[in-house]
């Protein structure tokens, strides 16, 4: 298990970003094959493939499909969760730009699977180039028959993608938020299965939705052109099929690398060329929200769902983030702690409030003033926010830190006694040489 | 019904009005919403996207008039339309520079230089972080990641990206701005609007 190109295999092709080139890679081959096929069986495709949500919970794409098709009364409604926000991961970024002709035939497939007329590619705001590229390749899909009226000329297939960009907000990545702010209202989040429906019974507008990420419906005209077995004949037993990894930090080589799921994450790193500028102390594998693996623990975990969470932690989005041993541990979870409480959408107080107060202990400590009981009071904090915050952006912001704790317990308690870096003065990031008051509306 | 509540999204000036004089949308930009609005099942959906117009519109930030706008055109409350926009960090309500500099400051970009990008802005610029030249020209302020962070640190300029800077080669991103007449906020706001309009004539309509 190594590298694998899939879903980057034409990524460097020149020209890729138009349709003929696109077509001329096999391209919308994919979608003409699903539309000989009946819509349930291009789902058992999918079933077959075993393809898993790319998004970061890895839920089965599949389920979701079959439960859109399952409503016979129309309409249904198809988005693309493209609001890549993750600290660490730009896998999304690279497959809008490059190559957005593969995600916009994954989406007319979806849309064709499940009887759905209308579909929306969300992108956030910062985005421009990547949504420049998705907007060339609706438009040239809808020049070639491939969106529209009557598509291929199969009189029961319309289907019409339209563009919304996001503003700004971390949060809108959480699917139900994002359906708040396709609706437009605030980016907060709607209550959620089992105490409210499930999207795929009552997502936008009250009606069946689908949404995946960027990289699932990726992978979606691959699994039509070759055939759902031959996705699942890659990968380990339960984590089937590529993942594009997002690797940065100190590293050699830092990009966006596909791989078979299942490869050990010390090839990961060796396939990003190694550590740069010193030893490796650690990586987080899945983007800010999972929790960080010291080097020791590194070994022997494999990139996948399975083995990545038997290390504690999780494959997530694939945002790997690769530190050496410059890295001041405590200083990085502030920084983290300080993402989230900017990002929190205040709709709930575990979250709203937790977040600050991890921010604002963790602030304590850099800037000397750190008290002894600190350190369980962050760990307090953390099971206040975990389980009971209304949406898991909460629970994301306290594993990484608790996780920080967990492993590099000494270094928290470094900082304490002695008030500064056990590092030194040229650690990264730096002790932050001044408070910036503005960027955490502290209320 | 009051006007705010009114569903018409004719405009209520003529061409010939000026759009900031009056507070107005321009006839072009009501045509750019009517169309947008036809994406959605409902005008309330297109919130996000009249608010883009609306910071193109007035300058590259959204007014209270700005504001007052889109609650007419969408029939929506002026609270709601409020409500919206502040929750989301790329309407701005103040103006901002011309140039306006963000630096991702977060994970990776943090542990490879952006800190030191911040400090040689600041001495350059002689601002602090969220501040803008007193000229008018620079806006300097600090973001969470953008995605991008294989080419820490990561640099946005409206709809331009730079990458790979540095406290040593910053001086030249500067360089490059200062010969560019680009209202970045403006562009940025123009830019989005464009993605979101569909290329030559509208669609053929699914009903
Ligand atoms: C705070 C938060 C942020 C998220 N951000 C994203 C994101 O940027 N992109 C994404 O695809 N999924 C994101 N997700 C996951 C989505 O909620 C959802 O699971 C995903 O879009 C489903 O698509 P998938 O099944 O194809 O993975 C986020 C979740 C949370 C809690
Ligand atoms: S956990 Fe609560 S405050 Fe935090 S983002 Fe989710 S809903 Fe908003
Ligand atoms: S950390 Fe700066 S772009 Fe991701």
């Amino acid at each position: 298990m190594a590298e694998l190109k899939l879903l980057l295999k034409y990524r460097d092709v020149p020209g890729i970003e138009n349709i003929d080139v696109w077509e001329s890679c096999g391209g919308y081959e994919g979608l003409k094959k699903a539309l000989t096929m009946e819509r349930s069986a291009v789902i058992d495709e999918m079933k077959i493939s075993a393809v898993r949500g790319r998004g970061g919970a890895g839920f089965p794409a599949w389920i979701k499909w079959s439960g859109v098709l399952k409503h016979t009364d129309a309409p249904h409604y198809l988005i693309c969760n493209g609001d890549e926000g993750e600290p660490g991961t730009f896998k999304d970024r690279e497959l809008m730009l490059k190559l957005a002709h593969q995600l916009v035939e994954g989406m007319i497939i979806a849309a064709y699977a499940t009887n759905t007329d209308k579909g929306y590619v969300y992108i956030r705001g910062e985005f421009v180039e990547p949504a420049k590229s998705v907007r060339k390749a609706i438009d040239q899909a809808y020049a070639k028959g491939y969106l529209g009226r009557g598509i291929l000329g199969r009189e029961d297939f319309n289907f019409d993608l339209y563009i919304h960009m996001g503003a700004g907000s971390y949060e809108c990545g959480e699917e139900t938020a994002l359906m708040s702010s396709l609706m437009g209202e605030r980016g907060q989040p709607r209550l959620k299965f089992p105490h409210g429906a499930l999207p795929v019974d009552a997502g936008v507008w009250e009606s069946p939705t689908l949404i995946n990420n960027v990289e699932t419906y990726s992978c979606a005209p691959h699994i039509l052109r070759n055939g759902g077995a031959w996705y699942a004949s890659m990968g380990t037993e339960r984590s089937k099929g590529t993942k594009i990894i997002s690797v940065s930090g100190h590293v050699k080589k830092p990009g966006n690398y596909e791989i078979e799921l299942g490869t050990p994450l010390m090839e990961m790193l060796d396939l990003a060329g190694g550590v740069i500028g010193g030893k490796l102390k650690a990586i987080i594998p899945g983007g800010s929200s999972v929790p960080i693996l010291p080097a020791e623990k590194c070994v022997g975990v494999n990139m996948d769902y399975e083995s990545c969470q038997a290390a504690g932690t999780m494959l997530g989005s694939g945002g790997f983030m690769v530190f050496n041993e410059k890295t001041d541990i405590v200083i990085l979870m502030r920084r983290t702690a300080e993402f989230y409480a900017h990002e929190s959408c205040g709709k709930c107080t575990p979250c709203r409030e937790g977040t600050r107060w991890m921010f604002k202990i963790l602030d304590r400590i850099v800037s000397g003033a750190g008290q002894p009981s600190d350190i369980d009071l962050l760990l307090n904090v953390c099971d206040q926010i975990d389980g009971r915050s209304y949406c898991p952006l909460g629970d994301a912001a306290a594993w990484p830190i608790r996780a920080g704790i967990k492993n590099f317990r000494e270094e928290f308690e470094y900082w304490i006694t002695h008030k500064k870096s056990p590092i030194g003065d040229d650690c990264v990031p730096p002790v932050p040489y001044r408070i910036n008051p503005a960027l955490i509306p502290l209320s | 019904m009051d006007k705010e509540n009114s569903n018409s999204i004719t405009p209520e000036t003529d061409e010939r009005t000026h759009c900031k004089k009056e507070g107005r949308f321009s006839s072009n930009a009501v045509a750019e919403l009517e169309e947008i609005i036809t994406h959605y099942p409902n005008k309330k959906a297109a919130m996000l996207p009249a608010l883009w117009i609306a910071q193109r519109e007035y300058g590259g930030y959204i007014t209270p008039e700005a504001i007052r706008e889109v609650a007419r055109l969408l029939g929506r409350s002026k609270a709601e339309v409020e409500g919206v926009a502040t929750f989301y960090s790329m309407y701005n309500f103040k103006p901002k520079g011309k140039h306006h500099l963000e630096v991702c400051t977060c994970l990776t970009c943090g542990c490879v230089g952006a800190y030191g990008v911040v400090h040689k802005l600041e001495e350059m610029l002689g601002i602090h972080l969220g501040e803008t030249t007193p000229d008018g020209e620079f806006t300097l302020s600090e973001v969470e990641c953008l995605d991008w962070c294989e080419a820490g640190t990561v640099i946005q300029v409206g709809n331009k990206y730079f990458g790979h800077v540095t406290k040593d080669n910053v001086e030249m991103v500067l360089e490059q701005l200062r010969e560019s007449d680009d209202h970045t906020p403006t562009s940025l706001a123009d830019d989005i609007v464009k993605i979101l309009l569909p290329e030559g004539e509208p669609k053929s309509k699914v009903e």
